[in-house]
């Protein structure tokens, strides 16, 4: 009898809402590229799945017939390994803007505190042809709009929300069982409430789902609804990003690095004289990267490039007490006088002589892990389940191996008939996924420490490392993998 | 709180059971001798117990976890045999129309002509299995837990789950509801003796419910008895070590005649030779029925359902296929 009356109310939780079998939190590069394989799958096709984006996608819809002129700030590099899965999985490859991508074959990584010490990173012996790809943030997620949108017109559905934010998140169940616990008396609820995640929209709307990803970024709104624990610690260090432009396009295409005390600073290749550079520093350092005049930025990224840490430090300071201290403009090219011309031309980057007006950003660097990516009805992936230092470029790639991972385990419940939200068809996404990423954000942390310090004996074997390649094989060895995803 | 415990506690030993590390004796004189009972029927321990555990069924880190990860491994037995044994071309079909199936092993041929073999086949099998719409009976379903797997396939049709106790039909029931995806399931409360014969199945399964019922062969003759030609039934159950039962239980009453009450203490495993054996004792049965695929499987704690190389020991799948 007690079964009977169960059965009623079971029938009525499942009225209301709309309902969905996957809602994914976040249109980043992440949440866009599992909407675009999901539906690119023969197996998960099927599904039913929104994807809501608190942000305007516009400006990223409007990319795809109107690129603006300049290359935008949020750059970052692809693994072979991310665009194999992008060109055969996703399908989203063909719709890159493809003049706007720059496929590169070399790193040139060197040290500020011993000339001598250098590594050469060659991508020609990789399989996939090129070592990395650079590519815009809004380049990936414009072709994965196209993809989602060539699906609908193959007859392949799917909803995209974006202006639309998650307020909040529950569910059927977690209120039967807080009206238990408050009441004390087990409430029958319990055993029938529908444990879907509903997802509350600031558009009035609610939407019950089978499976919730969270593929809304570092702060991740569903992480926290889950109650998973992200563990992890904030560099004391900003990573300050701009675009700028060279003297010249340049023809070697070789993305170089240099380790400053104060941390990395990038300059990777984009198409033509344009590059972009990704200057891991301290937070004084990072403001006066930020404040310094236009004319001032290019030459300090070619001071950081090329001099040494004494002679940087006097400038610094300089800028320090004001950042448009021209004078620094004269200091410069007299401190760099010093080196060999052909020197210079041969193991430098080239020159750079812009920085486009506004592309300078500054982020904290942070470094998290989620304890799991999974939980009942629930899937974590990107920035919401780790986020890492940029040294390695590996943020993004890990997402779309996140995404990769994820839509196996799903199209293995698919087959089987399993409940996608149940936690037998997702725990194998987290095993198969964690361990990897795991490792390679304990790589990229060690790097990190390894290669800013000036503490003397560091510095010593980082160099003697450096010219011993033997010694800091390991060292290369991860970087290769890390950077090309292998 | 209770049902919960005795659940728990209940389970104990057949925990076991379904490991396959310890044999279950039962002593089941209620079965055979009481008249008002079903022949395929359930023992009324076995039915008190399967009653118990009817609240936690569907709780995947509960009593019945090992059953749910089972699960994964027998849909993709039931899956791939499917699969693999589509008829992938009608008869009378024009030969270039036909898919190419070699008359040797594939492996013989060259890589790139292999791949395109392969992947027209499979393509072929998409489109047999997006075409088909397969009618399922689950017998002895409990709490849903295959029952519901199937519902979900494309491929199906229907599906309808039977069991004697009323309590894990209920868990089943209550736990469909919470799936609105779930339109193609019903339960009944019913032996599969009472189904009506011309009721006709493209799958029956029975999965981990032969070991619990008196006359395995009784329940086996009626499944196949209720598929349709080219149609499948599934079975998953143990083998025993010693002592073969199954077809002495078959000729009950001279079994019973001939041992004296009290000591048919009957373990009622069933091996997987014997079933083979058993189809092929009758000249109709081996006629019409072919044991087509048996598998064996073992549960390692940390990862799981893995097929085995031996389906004679431990748990096993069986795939037989009516021919005619
Ligand atoms: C400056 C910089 C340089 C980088 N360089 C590289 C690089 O070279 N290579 C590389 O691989 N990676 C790089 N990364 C990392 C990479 O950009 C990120 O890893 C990537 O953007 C993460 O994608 P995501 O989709 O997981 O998250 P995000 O891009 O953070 O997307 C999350 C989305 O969720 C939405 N959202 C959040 N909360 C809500 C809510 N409540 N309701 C609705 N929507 C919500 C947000 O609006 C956002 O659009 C870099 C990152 C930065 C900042
Ligand atoms: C171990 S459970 C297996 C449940 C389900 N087949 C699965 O594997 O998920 C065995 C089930 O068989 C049922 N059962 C036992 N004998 C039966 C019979 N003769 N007819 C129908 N159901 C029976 C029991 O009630 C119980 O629910």
């Amino acid at each position: 009898m007690l079964f009977k009356r169960l059965l009623a109310t079971a029938a009525k939780s499942v009225q209301g809402p709309v309902l969905q079998d996957v809602v994914i939190i976040g249109g980043g590069p992440a949440g866009l590229s599992l909407l675009a394989a999901l539906k690119s799958s023969s197996i998960t096709r099927n599904l039913k799945c929104t994807l809501v984006e608190g942000s305007s996608l516009e400006g990223i819809r409007e990319f795809a017939d109107s690129p603006p002129e300049e290359y935008t700030n949020r750059v970052v590099s692809l693994t072979p390994k991310s665009v194999e899965f992008m060109q055969s999985k996703i399908g989203n490859w063909e719709f890159m803007n493809q003049d706007r991508i720059k496929f590169y074959n070399n790193i040139i990584a060197y040290d500020s505190q011993d000339r001598t010490s250098r590594i050469v990173f060659d991508g020609s012996a990789i399989e996939a042809g090129f070592l990395a790809v650079m590519a815009e943030n809004v380049n990936i997620q414009s072709s994965l709009l196209q993809r989602i949108s060539q699906l609908k017109e193959e007859g392949v559905d799917s909803t995209i929300l974006d202006n639309t934010k998650v307020l909040s998140i529950g569910s059927a169940l977690k209120e039967a069982e807080a009206a238990s616990e408050s009441t004390n008396i087990m409430s029958e609820n319990v055993a029938t409430a529908s444990d879907w995640p509903i997802v509350n929209l600031s558009d009035g709307s609610s939407i019950q789902t089978r499976l919730l990803v969270g593929a809304d970024g570092f702060n991740s709104p569903v992480r926290k609804y889950a109650g998973i624990q992200s563990r992890g610690w904030a560099y004391d260090r900003f990573g300050v990003v701009a675009t700028v432009k060279l003297q010249y396009e340049d023809y070697r295409s070789i993305g170089w690095q240099r380790f400053l005390t104060t941390g990395p600073l990038a300059i990777l290749p984009l198409t033509e004289d344009n590059a972009t550079i990704v200057w891991s520093s301290t937070p004084e350092l990072s403001e006066i990267l930020i404040a310094c005049d236009e004319q001032i930025f290019p030459e300090l990224v070619n001071a950081a490039m090329t001099l040494d840490e004494v002679s940087l430090n006097f400038i610094y300071a300089k800028l320090k007490k004001n950042p448009n201290d021209f004078s620094v403009l004269d200091d410069i090219p007299w401190r760099q006088s010093r080196l060999k011309v052909n020197d210079l031309e041969e193991n430098y980057p080239l020159p750079v002589t812009e920085v486009v007006p506004g592309s300078r950003a500054r982020f904290p660097l942070k470094l998290s892990h989620a304890d799991t990516y999974t939980s009942a009805r629930i899937a974590l992936v990107g920035d919401a389940a780790h986020t890492v230092h940029p040294l390695a470029g590996q943020g993004l790639n890990m997402g779309q191996g996140d995404v990769q991972a994820l839509v196996e385990a799903i199209e293995k419940g698919v087959t089987r008939g399993m409940d996608i939200g149940s936690t037998l068809v997702l725990e194998p996404y987290t095993s198969n996924q964690w361990p990897g990423n795991h490792v390679l954000m304990g790589v990229c942390d060690k790097l990190h420490k390894i290669f800013s310090t000036d503490w003397y004996p560091i510095v010593f074997l980082r160099g003697f490392g450096m010219k011993n390649l033997n010694m800091l094989d390991f060292v290369k060895d991860m970087m290769i993998k890390n950077i090309s995803g292998r | 709180m209770n049902i919960l415990k005795g659940a728990i506690a209940g389970y104990g030993p057949r925990k076991n059971v379904v490991l396959g590390l310890v044999r279950l004796a039962s002593t089941s004189s209620s079965g055979a001798s009481s008249s008002s009972v079903k022949d395929t029927a359930i023992t009324e321990d076995e039915m008190s117990h399967f009653n118990a555990l009817a609240s936690s069924w569907w709780d995947v880190d509960g009593p019945q976890r090992i059953l749910h990860k089972m699960n994964l491994l027998r849909m993709d037995f039931i899956h791939t045999t499917i699969r693999e044994h589509l008829q992938l071309n009608e008869p009378n079909t024009p030969v270039e129309d036909e898919i190419y199936v070699p008359a040797y092993g594939l492996e013989l041929l060259p890589k790139p002509i292999r791949n395109r073999i392969i992947s027209e086949q499979e393509n072929k099998r998409d489109e047999i299995l997006g075409k088909s719409k397969l009618k399922a009976l689950d017998v002895g379903c409990g709490g849903g837990i295959l029952t519901e797997s199937l519902a979900r396939l494309s491929f199906i049709h229907s599906v309808k789950g039977i069991d004697l106790s009323s309590d894990v039909l209920q868990a089943a029931k209550v736990h469909q509801l919470k799936d609105p995806q779930l339109t193609k399931l019903q339960y009944e409360l019913k032996a599969i003796e009472d189904l009506p014969s011309n009721q006709q199945y493209d799958i029956i399964t029975m999965f981990e419910m032969l070991e619990h019922v008196t006359y395995p062969a009784k329940v086996l003759e009626e499944a196949l008895s209720r598929v349709k030609v080219g149609g499948w039934v599934f079975i998953s159950t143990i083998n025993r070590d010693f002592v073969s039962w199954f077809t002495t239980i078959l000729m009950g009453e001279h079994l019973l005649n001939i041992v004296p009450v009290g000591t048919h203490t009957l373990d009622k495993y069933i091996n997987q030779t014997e079933i083979k054996d058993w189809i092929e004792s009758d000249s109709d049965r081996s006629e019409k029925y072919k044991v087509v695929r048996a598998e064996g499987c073992i549960y390692l704690p940390a990862y799981g359902w893995k097929f085995t190389e031996n389906p004679n020991v431990g748990n096993y799948f069986m795939a037989i296929q009516r021919k005619k």
